[in-house]
């Protein structure tokens, strides 16, 4: 069953472009990843979904019901976690929680407790009092404690410390294995990687692509960069997997994709200086894709 | 239900304050009275030497200062104004502090219609104008008890101060609207006190022009203390016009806001 369908949703801020022609789906159950870079246009279709802003054209169906017109009815069952939270500064959290809880129906005081106890929160503390990673802890609880049936995440990492990241990726696991969807929202690959089956890579305003997690990994990118003891041989990187490269001197940059034994081998051939290895930026990745589509 | 209760407990402090704050004015100016009426005659006489372009402005013209009633519609102007100010910045504020506050999101994500916000809102601000109406008219028959052992008619009181209230309707319902017309209020009591003064110079000009077609232009024309100390009441086509305007007003904020973009934080 589809939980989400978006069909060629398009939304304009006067002039300026939102998204465009943005048409996806999120079955049931699965924790679907939802990825660019920012300004891409996530945050607006995540509005749109919930009612915070109105689409130009196109429709949004959540629980096959439409966004606007059955949106009151449809939020009952979402939670949502924006990616910063503000909240009413002369509040205690418990206040502010109960207050969250009393527009849905039947929620259990133990909820809170719990969520609270496990994302470790003061519900005593007032809101103002709180740092920005506590006040996202709230976030957390808030958008969790009606026991929501399709949770949505918009860049909901920022601010935690990664304990408490994994606590909560540990606590969005739990809830996907009650049978719980997930749109999540993010600009960082490793993060998504990390929880999602499936992720829709969005930019300017358009949906690039929507692959299987499982795919993304098998072309893992690396980023490489080298300094060699002597100058850098002209085309000694040139090896298939490797794009991006640029060499000056003894120093070389180049994203690998492909077998890691096949580029250590290589580099083992000469003295190394230094050597860094690290996750590609989405941009670079962005940039892969637009090579091989191209 | 909820949005109400949640606005009336962020909301009470401040009203109550505001509601001391003018009892508080009244209060100082009413201890004067009994040394004022003494000499009643000779500060009518003076009020009367003003150019009367002036005193028409200032709506001087056939305020008793003898009178317990007279003396205490002086104040009641200024206290007119300050609670003009309060009614159009809860109005304003009641739905536009959200976006300034960025809790919009949180409020307008749950699974209540963007109607049933701004219901309990409105209702808030209507509560707590009536709850504010209540202490004052309370606070100021004391006060007039203290002040004076003269005798009034409490009906004209009652009159009197019920304008208050339906002048601060139409600035709460004007703020309403405001409020959500206007995409980012950085600071809602500057706009409330330049607005409410606007009107005020509206009057003015009302009140030395005598043309009755700008009286319809300023609430502060629909409510004319002489007359109603007079014994004349309200004027219809006045409360007809304000009935008419506010129910614009709220229809017209409801319908924009049902189709508002919220700013992204």
């Amino acid at each position: 069953m589809k939980v989400i369908e978006v069909d060629r949703l398009t939304k304009y801020y006067g002039k300026s472009r939102g998204i465009e022609d943005l048409s996806f789906n999120v079955q049931e159950g699965e924790i679907f990843g939802f990825i660019g870079p920012n300004g891409a246009g996530k945050s607006t279709t995540i509005r749109t979904l919930l009612g915070l802003i109105y689409p130009t054209s196109g429709s949004a169906k959540i629980f096959g019901k439409d966004c606007i017109k059955e949106g009151t009815e449809i939020r009952r069952y979402i939670g949502y976690l924006p990616s910063e939270v503000f909240y009413y500064d002369n509040m205690k959290v418990i206040d502010l929680l109960n207050y969250s809880a009393s527009f849905y129906p039947n929620v259990k005081k133990t909820r809170i407790q719990e969520l609270a106890e496990m994302m470790d929160l003061d519900l005593n503390r007032k809101i103002d009092a709180l740092s920005y990673g506590n006040k996202k802890k709230v976030g957390i609880v808030q958008g969790l404690l009606h026991s929501p049936k399709l949770i949505i995440l918009d860049e909901p990492t920022g601010g935690l410390d990664p304990l408490m990241q994994n606590k909560f990726f540990d606590l969005i696991h739990e809830e996907n294995r009650k049978g719980v969807t997930v749109l999540f929202s993010s600009h960082i690959l490793s993060e998504v990687q990390k929880i999602c089956s499936r992720v829709g890579i969005i930019k300017e305003g358009r949906m690039v692509k929507v692959e299987e997690i499982s795919s993304l990994e098998d072309t893992s990118y690396r980023k490489f960069k080298v300094e060699l003891a002597d100058n850098i041989p002209a085309g000694y990187f040139d090896i298939p997997g490797v794009s991006n490269l640029s060499t000056h001197q003894k120093t070389s940059t180049f994203i690998f994709s492909g077998d890691i034994n096949q580029m250590v081998s290589r580099l083992n051939e000469r003295k190394i200086r230094n050597l860094l290895v690290e996750e590609p930026s989405l941009e670079e990745i962005f940039l892969h894709y637009y090579e091989k589509d191209a | 239900m909820n949005v109400y209760r949640q606005e009336l407990s962020m909301s009470i402090k401040s009203c109550l304050y505001w509601t001391f704050g003018m009892l508080l004015t009244q209060f100082f100016f009413m201890l004067m009275f009994p040394a004022v009426s003494k000499d009643a005659a000779i500060l009518n006489q003076i009020v009367s030497k003003f150019p009367p372009a002036l005193t028409r402005a200032l709506g001087l013209t056939t305020l008793d200062l003898s009178t317990v009633l007279g003396f205490y519609s002086y104040m009641f102007l200024v206290i007119l104004m300050v609670g003009s100010v309060y009614a159009l910045k809860s109005g304003t504020s009641v739905l536009s502090e959200e976006i300034r506050a960025k809790t919009a999101d949180f409020l307008v994500s749950k699974p209540i219609s963007r109607s049933s916000i701004a219901s309990g809102k409105l209702l808030s601000v209507l509560s707590l104008l009536v709850l504010q109406i209540m202490v004052y008219f309370i606070g100021t028959v004391i006060i007039i008890k203290m002040a004076t052992g003269q005798h009034y008619d409490p009906d004209i009181l009652i009159l009197i101060n019920l304008s208050l209230f339906l002048v601060q309707i139409y600035f709460a319902a004007l703020g309403f609207l405001l409020g959500v017309v206007i995409n980012r209020i950085r600071s809602v009591l500057p706009l409330s006190l330049g607005l409410v003064f606007a009107f005020m110079v509206v009057q003015m000009l009302n009140q030395s022009l005598a043309d009755p077609k700008l009286a319809y232009l300023t609430p502060f024309a629909y409510y004319d203390l002489t007359n109603i100390i007079s014994g004349g009441g309200y004027e219809s086509s006045f409360l007809i016009t304000e009935g008419i305007l506010i129910v614009m007003f709220i229809l017209l904020a409801y319908r924009i806001y049902n189709r508002k973009d919220l700013p992204s934080i």
